[in-house]
């Protein structure tokens, strides 16, 4: 069963009279459960296309739809929603809310959703627990190296309990010791808990992880591989 | 069993809102705490600005406070008993029969009633060795008058009412005829009948009032003698009337119409209008201050918070990612400038009681005395703050950060989320 779908989707730049096609007629399935990255060049359009399928930005032409439900078809304050109920966002510079602990950033997402207290916590600690940063909560971002912090924001991702998440270039500020190990961790959660998780990269490691690679070019879909 | 579920349900979602109001509230506290310096310079400039507003108020108030009680104290009272027609046109004719013994009865008794004398009140000329002065008589029952005025208490020379043929007079008239106490004066005026009368008295007593008006024009007399100057045997010009306090006036001149309907009741900003006046102005001022304040320091907290939000797009971007509507951003912003608000609020409240209670017994303004006398104002000014003095102005400022709020919660919720959370 298809998750997310993008069908015929293009995007168009325009910025002081100078139009860039940052993507083409881009056709794509992310079925439940896969473990999939979008790769190729800087400027190839991973990031934009993890941004439509994420509901952070809206295509220019061509239909987005999660969980059969069409973006288009969602106001703001439903695509808030659905970024809050469905999805999960890590981002190449972890991203953190540096006035929050380690702990509140991933109780944040579970405030805005209205989980009750004692219910936040529990799920807190397990979420730390389950990232390898038991002990760390009370830590502020920048008290914690490059790899602590990402994990906080896959933990943080994983809050909400999503049914994706999209990882923006998610290994390229980490050494690839760390990398690997984060790499690890999201493929077990994928494994144990059939989230699905849509990279967009170009890290060797990431796309030797990835059961299915969908390579893009200049906004296109180059080829996709698989295995 | 589906209303019980539809009731669960409302519980749940109103709990949730209220779980993220907090989450919300704790973010913008974080926020305001982030930049201590930033937040600094704002509440401090709300601090002074609502501590020098709440100051300046307070003395605005307390002189026309001053002044509305002179006038009560000195001359006024709260409320006064004419016969009908005096407020139109005051002549020595409009009398009070027999020293207004119906109107007297009505009083006493009443719980209301602090006080009351009668008065003659009369004009004439008073005419010393060296000039002559038109003055205003006022007959005066010297024990009662103790009661409902201050003139008794503002003898500065010689002594009260009290001596057969002695006059009380205010130091500015005493100049103007360039007399001192023990000297003779000749009062002259024309009686009830339209016949020139005269009596010869002597300086018994000097007053002096924050009144200008009434120290350079007034001579008090006993009330039998000027009863005898004005041929107006046992009749009175007027009953004054001091109430318990200001604010039961309206309702003892309710009480005193209806059992008193021939006769004239006024209060005292009714006698004197221009009071009334003098406190509309002086309340638009105070409304003025305020606005220009307060409109000054919303520039600082806009500025303030846009800058906050242009240094956190990043930041803001990740709140829209993971799923903050942007109403709620739109609440975070707002609450911020709230919060640094409230604090300088606090910390101005302090800082302007803090000042008052180190005035102490009040103002000394002795340079301007002669300025504020004719305003019916003392040297000293006590500063007079009241629960309107914090709640006006707290509204104001609330209703400030509010707006000053409106433009950066704008600017933060048009973000891209997709531009803001790759802003560097």
């Amino acid at each position: 069963m298809s998750t997310l779908e993008a069908i015929d989707v293009s995007k168009v730049y325009a910025t002081r009279g100078v139009v860039t096609h940052a993507l083409a007629h881009i056709d794509l399935i992310i079925d439940e459960g896969e473990f999939t990255a979008l790769a190729g060049p800087s400027g190839s359009g991973k990031t934009t296309l993890l941004n439509l399928l994420g509901a952070l930005d809206e295509p220019s032409e061509g239909r987005i739809f999660l969980d059969g439900e069409c973006l288009a078809d969602l106001n703001s304050a439903q695509l808030s929603e659905l970024r809050l109920r469905k999805l999960g966002f890590v981002f190449q510079a972890y991203n953190l809310i540096p006035v929050f602990s380690a702990a509140e950033n991933i109780e944040f997402v579970m405030e805005l959703q209205g989980v009750s207290k004692t219910e936040r916590r529990a799920r807190t600690l397990e979420l730390l627990k389950e990232v390898e940063l038991e002990g760390l909560g009370d830590k502020r971002p920048l008290e914690m190296s490059g790899g602590q912090q990402q994990r906080v924001a896959v933990a943080r991702a994983l809050a909400s309990r999503p049914r994706v998440i999209l990882a923006d270039e998610p290994t390229a500020n980490l050494d690839s010791k760390t990398a690997e190990r984060l790499l690890e961790l999201m493929y077990e959660l994928n494994q144990k808990r059939g989230i699905t998780f849509l990279f967009s990269s170009h890290d060797p490691l990431v796309l030797e992880k990835a059961r299915r690679r969908v390579l893009l070019r200049d906004g296109r879909i180059d080829a996709t591989e698989e295995g | 069993m589906r209303h019980v579920a539809k009731v669960a349900l409302l519980d749940s979602i109103q709990a949730g809102s209220e779980i993220r109001m907090l989450s919300m509230m704790r973010m913008a506290w974080r926020n305001v705490g982030r930049n201590p310096r930033r937040t600094g310079i704002v509440v401090t400039s709300v601090a002074v600005g609502m501590a020098g507003t709440l100051i300046s108020v307070a003395i605005f108030y307390g002189m026309m406070s001053q002044m509305v009680d002179n006038a009560i104290r000195t001359d006024l009272g709260h409320l006064q008993i004419h016969a009908r027609g005096f407020a139109e046109d005051p002549t020595i004719d409009l009398l009070l029969k027999d020293g207004g013994q119906k109107a007297l009865r009505s009083l006493e008794g009443d719980p209301a009633v602090r006080a009351f004398a009668p008065r003659i009140r009369g004009e004439g000329l008073v005419t010393s060795p060296t000039a002559s002065v038109g003055i205003r008589v006022i007959g005066v029952d010297p024990r009662r008058e103790r009661e409902v005025s201050m003139v008794a208490d503002s003898v500065i020379e010689g002594d009260y009412l009290g001596e057969e043929r002695r006059a009380l007079l205010g130091q500015g008239l005493i100049r103007r005829l360039g007399v001192e106490v023990g000297d003779k004066i000749v009062i002259a005026a024309q009686d009830l009948s339209g016949n020139m009368t005269g009596e010869a008295v002597r300086v018994g007593g000097i007053f002096r009032t924050p009144s200008a008006a009434l120290d350079r024009g007034t001579l008090f007399l006993s009330i039998d003698e000027t009863g005898r100057l004005f041929g107006l045997g046992s009749d009175i010009s007027e009953i004054v009337v001091v109430a318990d306090s200001r604010e039961r006036g309206p309702e003892l001149q309710a009480r005193l119409a209806a059992a008193l309907p021939d006769l004239e009741i006024r209060r005292w900003d009714e006698l004197r209008p221009m009071l009334n006046s003098i406190m509309a102005v002086m309340d638009f001022m105070a409304w003025g201050l305020y606005l220009t304040i307060f409109v000054a320091m919303s520039f600082g907290i806009a500025n303030v918070l846009l800058m906050a939000i242009f240094e956190r797009i990043r930041e803001i971007g990740i709140l829209l990612a993971v799923g903050l509507s942007r109403s709620r951003l739109v609440v975070m912003v707002i609450t911020e400038s709230i919060l640094v608000t409230l604090v300088g609020l606090l910390a101005g409240f302090a800082l302007a009681l803090l000042t008052l209670f180190l005035l102490g017994d009040g103002i000394n303004l002795s340079a301007f005395s002669e300025g504020l006398s004719a305003f019916e104002v003392g040297n000293q000014i006590v500063p007079v703050l009241t629960q309107e003095n914090f709640t006006i102005p707290t509204g104001v400022a609330l209703l400030t950060a509010l707006l000053a709020s409106a433009w950066p919660a704008v600017r933060a919720v048009r973000l891209r989320p997709a531009e803001a959370v790759r802003h560097n």
